[in-house]
């Protein structure tokens, strides 16, 4: 190794030097609002007890498998900014999975669906709920008219809540076909 | 199971697993699918030294952790358990009270398993006469036992015999209704449960009412319309009664009329449009057929909080709909765990971005297609509503309607004061304390009456119905070829009016059964039996009595209107045993299968598979992902966890194709489909077989479709999906695709 490297790799910059540099740092990127050049503080020991102040927790349940574990989520200001285990669950009695851990970078991932869109010409494109109900109900119905009610099948989930399962069953039922199933089958 | 004993669940809960003094577990990796689950299984060990056997034909962190271990052949579990019920016969270990007092037609199970001696046993199911020795005494003697199960025993054309023999076994051990016994289905996702409660399933109505008439006009009263303009709304009265299309293959439906195809029964039909609210249906087996079925179709639409990877397998051009859910986070809701118990599902923020809850898209959608009104006037029912609030209202509809589960006790309040008093409940037997006092946490069902506590442990005749005690249901007749099929004298739940066996409770019956008198208004008010009284007079009465309103009668070993009365072994559609294949055949083919005519003996015998696909094809989940694993693929730091899609492979099979650690390699189906994966060689497979994770789309048959993902919407790990190469073949009553017993052919890239 090249020694002038070698000596800069092993240069130690003290915090007290480094401090100083930031606090230049500081300084020429301080704009008038900050007078004093004090630019940063210590958090106080509240903040450090306490980062989300106002935030309440939710009790919840994992949606990953059957096992029903709890879930404590934080929200701040509508944003779910914490996870924590339920050390008081009587079935996961604080456990997790790394599938449990992850639920709410599952819900806040950057890669969702973030509204509804189309395939036309072989293009995705976006459209607005309003547009994209309207055509799928008259497709269903025109569907429904020519080829009969059975021209049609509903997959449901294991994913939905107990509510939305009956009310998707029930869907189905007045649609009029008994075409509809849903993962438990496999 | 349900046709065993009247419920097919999980008959005790994770918690009372601790109380067991061996487990067995079949087909089933909880270590990695339920992991917190799994810390009460080895709490069972910590505590009573209990001892964990696993069959399975895969070397998994189960069996790792397990004190036997029987590597299986896939699709060789009923030679086992005959094999473990020859020896328990022979030696005189059964419980001998127990099967004269509540099971039905075991001497034929008798016979059948004088069949199988442990030298046959041996040879068919690749386990040592040895072993199986071992782990019988082991299991007879350790009792109570728990079976556990998971779709290792499930998928496979002969899945629903898997799952009456491993029932069998457990009564003849007489390890059913008993704190630490029990057949524990592990499910799957958070709410297969719940949502199979609902009946999101072709072949029957909410609370497995069926689709008969009766019970289509007890829904339409129970749901406010005319049971003629309901009916109306189907092509014809038969098409209301008959079972639709599953999830399996629902393709044939868009398939059938091209060569090759099976043939369909679809009310002169086939299917053109298709609406998919979070299922990830490129988890299902026959993807090729899958994705011809998709390119197919007028419609397509895709419900979902991440892009249903079904959109990125076609090559549709036109009308491919994805619209995106909410998660469950963003709604609220009841959810029932495995064990049957019911949890309330707070909602912790707001549907982000654009995103709907489901209920709301179904509701949007019924306003457009007129039928809005009849159909959420359910939710207004109960105290004349003028309007509705959700999810509360729909829990309240089902308790009001459901009794055949007994799902009266789940109200919203109490579901809800369950889930904020969790703390308040004992993780062993889930019994409340303080204000919960008399209540089992999440109520699990049968939950009879608004306060009953709910019923941890199934057919428990050592409790009072009150308490959660029941016998086996009455729900197959009173006879059979002349003999009882009640309960035996003196075989019922503690402190009943009623000491012996009795029938199903009904309007006729109730005052001769409980020995009370009715009141004249009673009388009237009562409805036709306990499935259908909305008056809740026979629920209550029967409390009040200790009478179980299903009725006190015996299991059954034999299920006379099946293919096969009692179980017995047929070998897997494509078996790498020509020889066993011609002994022991699968089923002759059957004719509208839910809709599809579906091949099982002819596709059997058209070949000897097993010689150009010698090895056996197994698939299953990681630690990391469920189901398609699209939620946990788009999760940043989990797709790190296991960022490809991999095989596992013997070092030694590997070595005889030239293929290294690392290296990608071809795995090729008998359908003539082929995915390209990574091998990665480990030694949990034996050397004639490899597994797939399941959990991988975006790649197809060795081509990348990543470009074909909405612009940011492409999850963090894509690659094959498994099942482009599992093989054809179907359950005989549930039509679950045989995705654990299948070959393949491997080949260097």
């Amino acid at each position: 190794m090249n020694k002038n490297t070698k000596d800069a790799l092993t240069t130690k910059i003290g915090r007290r030097s480094f401090l100083k540099m930031a606090a230049i740092a500081g300084a020429f990127g301080a704009t008038n609002a900050i007078a004093s050049g004090n630019v940063t503080r210590a958090a106080t020991d509240e903040e450090v007890k306490n980062p989300f102040p106002g935030s309440k927790n939710v009790r919840t349940i994992c949606t990953a498998c059957s096992v029903g574990c709890g879930i404590t989520a934080e929200v701040q200001n509508g944003v779910w900014v914490r996870q924590e285990v339920a050390q008081d669950h009587p079935i996961s009695l604080g456990g997790h999975c790394c599938k449990g851990a992850d639920m709410i970078d599952m819900v806040r991932s950057e890669v969702r669906l973030k509204y509804p869109m189309v395939k036309e010409g072989g293009q995705w494109k976006r459209i607005s709920w309003d547009i994209a109900y309207d055509r799928i109900s008259k497709k269903l119905m025109s569907l429904r008219e020519k080829s009969g009610p059975d021209s049609a099948i509903f997959l449901g989930s294991a994913k939905m809540s107990t509510e939305q399962a009956y009310y998707f069953r029930k869907f189905a039922a007045f649609y009029g076909t008994n075409n509809m199933d849903h993962q438990a089958r496999i | 199971m349900a046709n065993t004993w009247g419920y097919g669940a999980m008959t005790n809960s994770l918690g009372d697993i601790q109380n067991a003094k061996a487990i067995i577990i079949f087909g089933a990796n909880p270590a990695v699918n339920h992991p917190v689950g799994f810390g009460h299984f080895l709490k069972a060990k910590e505590r009573n030294n209990a001892q964990i056997i696993v069959v399975d034909p895969r070397m998994t962190k189960t069996a790792a952790k397990a004190d036997y271990f029987a590597q299986i052949r896939p699709g060789t579990d009923i030679p086992f358990m005959y094999g473990m019920l020859h020896i328990i016969f022979k030696n005189g270990w059964e419980d001998k009270n127990f099967i004269n007092d509540r099971v039905y037609g075991l001497e034929d199970i008798r016979k059948e398993a004088s069949k199988w001696t442990p030298e046959k046993v041996a040879d068919v199911t690749g386990v040592s006469e040895e072993l199986l020795m071992q782990i019988t005494r082991v299991y007879a003697k350790s009792t109570p036992g728990t079976l556990i199960w998971a779709m290792g025993l499930t998928q496979h054309s002969i899945g629903s015999s898997n799952t009456r023999l491993a029932p069998i076994l457990q009564l003849s051990l007489g390890n059913m209704g008993k704190e630490g016994g029990g057949t524990n289905i592990l499910r799957g996702h958070d709410n297969v449960q719940g949502a199979t409660d609902m009946c999101c399933l072709s072949h029957t109505l909410p609370g497995y009412y069926g689709l008969s008439v009766g019970s289509w006009k007890y829904f339409a009263k129970s749901w406010g319309v005319d049971y003629e303009w309901l009916a109306g709304r189907f092509k014809n009265k038969k098409m209301m009664g008959a079972k639709g299309f599953t999830l399996a293959r629902w393709y044939a439906g868009v398939l059938a009329g091209k060569p090759g195809e099976d043939k369909i029964h679809n009310a002169g039909t086939n299917l053109k449009a298709l609406f998919v609210m979070g299922t990830g249906i490129t988890s299902i087996a026959q993807q090729a057929k899958v994705k011809e079925a998709l390119d197919e179709l007028e419609l397509v639409v895709l419900v979902d909080p991440f892009v249903n990877e079904a959109a990125i397998l076609t090559d549709k051009q036109d009308d491919v709909f994805i619209l995106p859910a909410a998660t469950q986070f963003e709604s609220s809701g009841s959810v029932s765990a495995t064990n049957r118990s019911a949890q309330w599902r707070y909602k912790v923020i707001e549907p982000m971005y654009e995103s709907k809850p489901d209920h709301e898209i179904l509701f949007e959608l019924a306003k457009r297609m007129d039928f809005y009104e009849e159909y959420t006037k359910g939710m207004l029912m109960k105290e004349n509503k003028k309007s509705y609030k959700f999810p509360e209202d729909a829990t309240d509809e089902i308790a009001r309607i459901i009794k055949t589960i007994g799902l009266t006790g789940w109200t919203h309040k109490r579901l809800k004061n369950h889930t904020d008093n969790w703390h308040m409940f004992d993780e062993v037997s889930l019994r409340g304390h303080g204000p919960m006092k008399g209540e089992y946490y999440g109520l699990p069902w049968p939950c009879w009456t608004e306060t009953h506590g709910g019923s941890p442990i199934l057919y428990n005749i050592d409790r009072s119905v009150k308490e959660g005690g029941m016998g086996f249901r009455n729900r197959f007749g009173l006879e059979h070829d002349g003999q009882n099929l009640l309960a035996g004298k003196g075989s019922a739940p503690k402190a009943g009016s009623n000491k012996d066996g009795y029938a199903e409770i009904t309007a006729k019956n109730i005052e001769s059964v409980l020995g009370i008198k009715l009141s004249a208004s009673e009388k009237k008010k009562i409805g036709k039996n306990w499935k259908v009284d909305t008056s809740n007079i026979i629920a209550e009465k029967c409390m009040e009595a200790g009478i179980a309103p299903y009725g006190n009668a015996k299991a059954r070993a034999k299920v006379w209107t099946f293919p096969d009365p009692i179980p017995i072994h047929r070998e897997p559609i494509h078996s790498p045993r020509q020889d066993l294949a011609k002994k022991y055949p699968s089923y002759k083919d059957k004719a509208n299968h839910y809709r599809v005519d579906t091949q099982y003996v002819s596709l059997q015998s058209k070949k000897n598979w097993s010689k150009e696909f010698p090895i056996n094809l197994i698939t299953g989940r990681l630690v990391s992902m469920n189901g398609a694993g699209l939620e946990n693929r788009a999760s940043k730091y989990l797709a790190a966890l296991d960022p490809e899609m991999f095989c596992d492979i013997h070092p030694g099979l590997a070595a005889t194709h030239g293929i290294r650690d690392g290296a990608m390699m071809w795995v090729h189906s008998p359908e003539g489909t082929k995915i390209k994966v990574k091998a990665k060689y480990s030694y949990s497979v034996k050397e004639d077989m490899v597994f797939l994770p399941f959990h991988y789309a975006g790649h197809f048959q060795g081509e990348d479709l990543s470009h074909k993902y909405p612009e940011g919407t492409k999850p963090y790990a894509v690659g094959e999906s498994a099942n482009t190469v599992t093989n054809y073949g179907y359950d005989i009553i549930t039509q679950i695709p045989e995705t654990k017993g299948g070959l393949c052919r491997i080949e260097k890239v």
